[in-house]
């Protein structure tokens, strides 16, 4: 269904898709050799011009092959033997060397593409009837303008119809329709091209010879050969130039040398009168053509006059053509053989990486790519990330690759001079080093480096070999760029997860910490609630307590009733509790402000100790105090630091309520020389995860509602956290807890 | 006004014209007459007229006792809380050395600090109208109540908030609720009162 739909869009594409795309395809016809520009530079034709024609033919043996056979006619009475391109230029004349060396670019060029039998007839035809043209305009020009313009109409003329050539390379059966509706009708061609292509060829080889660079007399007269010469735009810069070559296409269409494919008729008198062209003139230069095209068209092959000695020639030329191929064929042979080598250790390559690998997983794998691909012992791989000086290096050798991290402080700068892609080239000096570093002894051939370079990473591939193993390969650039482009991605991606990854586990913690800042907040403002609560509590509560308390002390003073005396400071000591308790709970939201001290851990614990010793009645055996750091200090508030071991204390024997109890307090060594720890450990009853979570909640108690008052530990953990320290606990049901009181060792130095 | 803690027992005229807001001459009129009893000091003319006799002249001729010295120490006690106020009443009156008057309000102990002139003054902190500090700041700000004690009396003992009291100029501070004996005692020690 869908696939149906898509063919109907696509056959009904309306003109202006086709149009682009048929420009896309003139975009990927090839460039003009360079060559071309030489040649059009030639203009004028003294002794150096010839020099540098001369200059520019000889490298070159096809082209000097063409040049030959021009020469090799019989009318001329000359042979090929011993002929050379600087006799044949001062025989035929400058220009018409230069004229017959440019067609043949120009044909070369754009007869590249294959095509039926009929086509290229037809391009042969259209060909002819080019450089038909070319000579009618040069002919023209040189009558009508100045003699020195005359080789530039040459290439107006022979390029005027570019754009057919163009279109029938690009789209050969459109444009065999086009050609064949035009046949024996008396219609402009480029209407039929825009109807059945959507697009003309002076449009088209406008578009051409634009990206082609040939200057704006040929655009011109490529675009405008088919107007009206009167009605020619006021802009136009070349009217002569575009008059000339409209006049010549008339000429010639008249004529009939080649076919061009238009048949519509042209008023070449009154065209020729616009460029003071008489009639006689215009009888001598049709007369005239025919000479100069003669020795192009042999030139181009396009000659079909045949005989016997050319046969001859062309039969031995055909033997040294096979003979040229057969070293062709053993020369890519050994190219295919190459790159079927590398796309081999390619694909290896690449199935060995998987996404989770590291950087220096890819080094190594680029590494036992060389390996394999040159059958080489050892190779190391390099890679520096922008915001690393971090080398990372793999190293392999025939058992397999392995992979590590260094950090390496080689200079490596001087590699940046081969930041491009696809050269191996031999290795920096200061890459030697790295190679003994990395594989422990010198290298004994020379040293290779195959260069990578991202946005992300730059590295390279050093690998030591001799110059019989890498010379196939740093002659197969194209190989090389597959090979360092693909190292190069891998690297890249491996350095793109690697920031990836980072970016993640930092949003990871930056959830954690503001996880746990809100739980923080969250508690800051139920102390604050609390302070707040009992704060209001403490003045509402203690008005009352004090008349309770201060009417049962007035009723004692009175009472001789030893019985009621009793009772009457039951109630007096009731309300001082009471009262102790909003006390208690002020103290917590709103502690008083430590006064931090330096003073000695060990006299504080022991004299804790003997404290607990004295009022728990355990034994030095089930108390154990062990000191692993006799002299450490702590720096905080001394009261507040024993009412802190108070409650942890209290907790302890609270929960330890069986024979076998056993508490023991322990000051670890320091973790850090910053702060100390206080561990207290008891084998009481532990507390389940949830006790656990809740065990430092304010009036939170496990213990069954209404017993004691529950701000023990919580207490302790704010005293802990005012004084710059913290307190946490471990425990297991029926195995016991573990508090941990940990406290500033020192003053914080300012 | 003697503040050596001693009642005076004996009167000049001058002193009696004092307390009783007539003149002096009026006083020596009445000793003369008889209707004043007193003595005269040995050895010369100068009248004396014991205390019982002042206070049953005094009596007798509807005279008000406000400026006779009662011998007993001006305690003025502010709260809100009636039952606080009261219990702090009785057992001040049951004491015996103390004259009592209460308020509820900032506003009502200013007045009364100007009416009764209390040598001691029982504040809590937190009253309805205004705050115990500024209380304290006013009276501080006054020289004619140089010598009035200020106790602040709390059920909150922030100890910031003491600290700027005690600026403020308290002389103490107590916690309620509190032990009864130990508040009369300082009382008492706080103005020498036997």
């Amino acid at each position: 269904m869908t696939v149906g739909i898509q063919r109907t869009a696509s056959s009904q594409a309306p003109a202006r898709e086709r149009v682009e795309l048929i420009l896309g395809q003139l975009d990927q016809l090839p460039t003009l050799p360079t060559m071309v520009a030489c040649l059009l530079a030639i203009a004028g034709s003294d002794d150096s011009s010839a020099r540098d024609l001369v200059r520019i033919i000889e490298p070159d043996p096809s082209l000097t092959a063409c040049i030959l056979r021009m020469v090799r006619r019989p009318d001329l009475g000359v042979r090929s033997q011993g002929m050379t391109v600087a006799r044949a230029v001062s025989l035929l004349g400058i220009r018409a060397v230069r004229n017959a060396a440019l067609s043949t670019q120009f044909f070369e060029t754009l007869s590249a593409r294959g095509g039926d039998e009929s086509a290229t007839a037809r391009r042969r035809e259209l060909w002819k009837h080019s450089l038909a043209v070319g000579c009618a305009a040069e002919l023209i020009a040189e009558r009508t303008s100045d003699p020195a313009t005359a080789g530039e109409a040459f290439v107006c003329g022979l390029l005027h119809d570019i754009g057919k050539i163009a279109l029938d390379t690009c789209l050969p059966k459109s444009y065999a329709r086009v050609l064949e509706r035009s046949e024996h009708r008396p219609v402009c061609v480029c209407d039929l091209e825009r109807e059945i292509l959507g697009l003309d060829h002076t449009s088209a080889g406008k578009r051409l010879v634009t990206r082609w660079r040939l200057g704006q007399a040929i655009v011109e007269s490529v675009w405008l050969h088919h107007q009206d010469p009167d009605a020619l735009p006021s802009t136009i810069a070349f009217a002569h130039q575009v008059r000339i070559v409209h006049l010549a296409d008339a000429l010639i269409r008249r004529t009939g040398i080649g076919a061009s494919g238009s048949n519509h008729v042209t008023d070449i008198e009154s065209a020729a009168l616009t460029l003071g062209v008489d009639r006689a003139a215009l009888a001598e230069i049709i007369e005239r053509v025919p000479e100069r095209l003669k020795p192009l068209q042999e030139a181009l092959g396009l000659d079909d006059a045949d005989d016997n000695a050319s046969y001859l020639e062309s039969l031995s030329e055909a033997n040294r053509r096979l003979g040229q191929s057969n070293t062709q064929l053993t020369e890519s042979n050994r190219t295919l053989k190459l790159r079927s080598d590398c796309f081999e250790a390619l694909t290896a390559f690449t199935t060995q990486l998987t996404e989770h690998d590291r950087i220096a997983d890819v080094c190594a794998a680029a590494a036992d790519l060389l390996c394999s691909l040159l059958h080489i012992d050892h190779a190391l791989a390099f890679v520096r990330t922008p915001e690393r000086l971090c080398l990372y290096v793999g190293a392999s050798d025939k058992t397999g690759a392995a992979s590590r991290t260094a950090i390496l402080e080689c200079g490596i700068a001087d590699f940046a001079e081969a930041k491009t892609n696809g050269n191996v080239i031999p290795a920096p000096e200061s890459c030697d080093a790295l190679w003994q570093q990395t594989i422990g002894s010198p290298a004994e051939s020379p040293l290779w480096l195959l260069p990578f370079h991202t946005e992300a990473a730059a590295g390279g591939v050093l690998f030591v070999a001799d110059d019989d193993v890498v010379d196939p390969l740093r002659s197969a650039q194209a190989e090389c760029v597959s090979l360092s482009t693909a190292i190069g991605q891998a690297v890249s991606s491996a350095a793109t997860r690697v920031v990836g990854e980072k970016t993640a586990e930092e949003l990871l913690d930056l959830n954690r910490r503001l996880h746990t800042a809100q739980k923080q907040l969250v508690r800051m403002r139920s102390i604050s609630m609390i302070a707040q609560m009992a704060a209001g509590a403490a003045h509402e509560l203690n008005n009352p307590l004090a008349v309770i308390s201060g009417r049962a002390q007035m009723e004692l003073t009175k009472c001789e009733d030893p019985e009621r005396r009793r009772e009457f400071e039951i109630i007096v000591e009731q309300a001082r509790r009471a009262s102790g308790i909003v006390s208690d709970l002020m103290v917590f939201a709103k502690p008083d402000a430590p006064r931090p001290v330096v003073q000695s851990l060990a006299e504080v614990l022991e004299s804790a100790c003997q404290h607990w010793q004295s009022v728990s009645s355990l034994g030095p055996d089930r108390l154990i105090l062990t000191q692993r750091d006799a002299d450490s200090s702590v720096y905080c508030d001394g009261d507040q630091l024993r009412e802190i071991l108070h409650a942890v204390f209290a907790n302890a024997l609270e929960a330890t309520d069986h024979a076998a109890r056993c508490i023991q307090i322990n000051s670890p060594s320091r973790a850090s020389d910053k702060t100390v720890r206080i561990v207290v450990e008891d084998n009481g009853v532990g507390m389940t995860p949830d006790v656990l979570e809740h065990c430092l909640d304010p009036f939170f108690s496990s213990r069954p509602a209404g017993r004691g008052r529950g701000l023990g530990l919580s207490r302790a953990y704010r005293l802990a956290e005012i004084n710059g320290g913290s307190l946490w606990l471990e425990s297991k049901p029926q195995l016991g807890t573990t508090v941990t009181i940990e406290l500033p060792a020192r003053a914080p130095t300012a | 006004m003697a503040d050596n803690g001693q009642v005076k027992t004996v009167f000049t005229t001058g002193e009696v014209a004092k307390i009783c807001k007539v003149s002096q001459q009026t006083v020596i009129r009445c000793f003369d007459s008889g209707r004043l009893h007193g003595f005269r000091v040995p050895g010369s003319r100068f009248r004396r007229i014991p205390r019982e006799a002042l206070i049953t002249f005094m009596k007798s001729n509807q005279i008000p006792m406000d400026h006779l010295e009662t011998g007993k120490k001006r305690v003025l006690v502010v709260d809100d809380d009636e039952a606080v106020v009261e219990m702090f009443n009785e057992l001040l009156e049951r004491d015996g050395r103390f004259d009592v008057r209460t308020a509820s309000t900032g506003y009502d102990a200013g007045i009364m600090t100007e009416q009764f002139r209390p040598d001691v003054l029982l504040l809590d902190f937190k009253l309805p109208d205004i705050n115990g500090n500024v209380v304290c700041r006013t009276i501080r700000s006054n020289p004619n109540y140089q010598h009035m004690q200020i106790i602040i009396i709390s059920g909150v003992a922030d100890p910031d908030e003491v600290a700027e009291l005690k600026a403020a100029g308290a002389d103490e501070f107590i916690r309620k609720p509190f032990d009864i004996n130990a508040v009369i005692n300082r009382i008492a020690e706080m103005m020498k009162v036997g």
